[in-house]
């Protein structure tokens, strides 16, 4: 297999973008086949930890990555529970990625569906993380380290794909508890059928396991050493589901796609903002070492310290809506603004602090 | 000459390692660890020197050092951190 990596790695964008690109045929939210800034979100507010009824639901995409990449990494015996490498520094960088992806209205993975899909907004957010990214490297390069990791119990690596299963018998029992977006009510009330969410889930989340998709490493590794493979993939998911759009609006009464900066899905135009919030991600995610989405794949493999990065990320969904910190298509918000400002101040610190002060 | 791959835990303790190497006169540079070897992203230093010897190795293991393997039609682990 490894032969051929740069060939499986553009095949798996491919598949990513074609599922993608299907799911929101299928039902999903424009643009949004896969968010997993915006599913983490839907799904804190699906079991009641904030109250922004647009986005309630638990989403089987979430659960599908991790069971997925729990099933592959286990089939291939690197199942390797582990953690402890500064939890609560990995925490605290997880919270302020997801409040610059909910000022940009989306992850790394959405800013390339938000392109497939026409949306030129992103193209802000793409320059936005790319910087964000190349912050992170800076200090990479000066001796930023979170500290090694250490082997854990087969129960401590184990925790969140069981959580994962809870939560898929949360969402298929649906008690009162479970809270769901009233159809027509919000994005919450938008997504495929369950089974076919999951199975997209688990498909990418094998897939992603076996060739450590990253949305942060396509350009991270091309800036530290020119390497270009995963930036193939990168570009793979893109046009897959770009075409994959145009194809669907060919053919459908629906439309997939729409070139241009204003009316777009879940999308404001506020380039400045959408730039600052994917700044933020691109570094937090780069001193986290993956994109939110390679911490559901690296949390089924059984690493507790992208698990402890998953509650960060809920955390901050939670923090974003209770607070007004989450951006809507009109535009980001004050308080949105002033918490991007933090983030980046915080994270910096982390990172000079991680670098210089150890 | 002989293919190594040394990984770390950080990608400082790479860029040192292949600033050793470069004392040393070796063949060195950074790379993405293979997939071959390992799942978790990381960086990784491929380096050519002749075959390493006990005390070779000694010199080279540091606290930052996770593995370090002879690629030559497979691997070979010479070292590998306790856990």
């Amino acid at each position: 297999m490894m032969k051929n990596e740069r060939t499986i790695i553009i095949a798996t964008g491919v598949v990513v973008g074609l599922i993608a690109s299907l799911l929101v045929y299928f039902g999903n939210p424009a643009n949004m086949g896969y968010c997993i800034a915006c599913f983490l979100r839907d799904t804190a507010c699906g079991v009641g930890l904030h109250s922004a009824k647009a986005v309630q639901y638990i989403r089987p995409e979430i659960i599908g990555l991790i069971l997925g990449a729990f099933g592959a990494a286990y089939a291939h015996g690197e199942f390797a529970p582990k953690g402890g490498s500064s939890p609560l520094t990995r925490f605290t960088l997880g919270f302020f990625a997801m409040i610059g992806c909910l000022m940009f209205l989306g992850c790394p993975f959405r800013m390339l569906l938000r392109l497939a899909g026409g949306d030129l907004n992103a193209l802000f957010g793409l320059v936005g993380f790319a910087g964000g990214i190349y912050a992170g490297i800076f200090f990479l390069n000066r001796g930023y380290s979170l500290k090694r990791s250490y082997k854990m119990t087969t129960l401590e690596g184990s925790i969140l794909p069981f959580a994962a299963i809870i939560l898929l018998a949360l969402l298929v029992a649906a008690p009162a508890f479970i809270h769901f977006t009233k159809a027509g009510g919000g994005p919450g009330a938008k997504h495929a059928a369950i089974a076919i969410s999951l199975l997209a889930g688990l498909a990418v989340g094998s897939l992603s396991q076996r060739t450590r998709f990253c949305m942060v490493a396509g350009i991270r590794d091309f800036i530290l050493f020119r390497e270009t493979k995963m930036l193939w993939g990168f570009v793979a998911v893109t046009v897959a589901a770009l075409l994959c759009n145009i194809t669907l609006s060919a053919v459908t009464s629906a439309s997939f796609f729409k070139l241009g900066f204003f009316g777009q899905p879940i999308a404001h135009t506020d380039g400045l903002w959408n730039a600052l919030g994917l700044f933020l991600a691109g570094f937090a995610c780069v001193l986290l070492g993956g994109c939110p989405m390679r911490q559901l794949i690296l949390a089924g493999e059984g690493n507790s310290d992208s698990s402890i990065t998953i509650l960060g990320l809920i955390a901050g969904a939670g923090f974003a809506h209770n607070f007004g910190l989450a951006s809507s298509g009109a535009g980001p918000t004050a308080n949105g603004q002033i918490a991007v400002v933090i983030g980046i101040l915080v994270v910096t610190l982390i990172a000079y602090m991680n670098t210089y002060k150890k | 000459m002989k293919q190594y791959i040394a990984t770390f835990f950080s990608h400082f303790g790479a860029l040192r390692f292949q600033k050793l190497c470069s004392q040393l006169d070796w063949p060195a540079r950074l790379a993405p660890v293979p997939r071959s070897l390992s799942s978790s992203c990381g960086t990784c230093v491929l380096f050519q020197t002749a075959e390493l010897a006990e005390n070779d190795l000694s010199q080279l293991i540091t606290p930052e050092l996770e593995q370090l393997v002879l690629d030559d039609n497979g691997y070979t682990f010479l070292y590998t951190v306790e856990e």
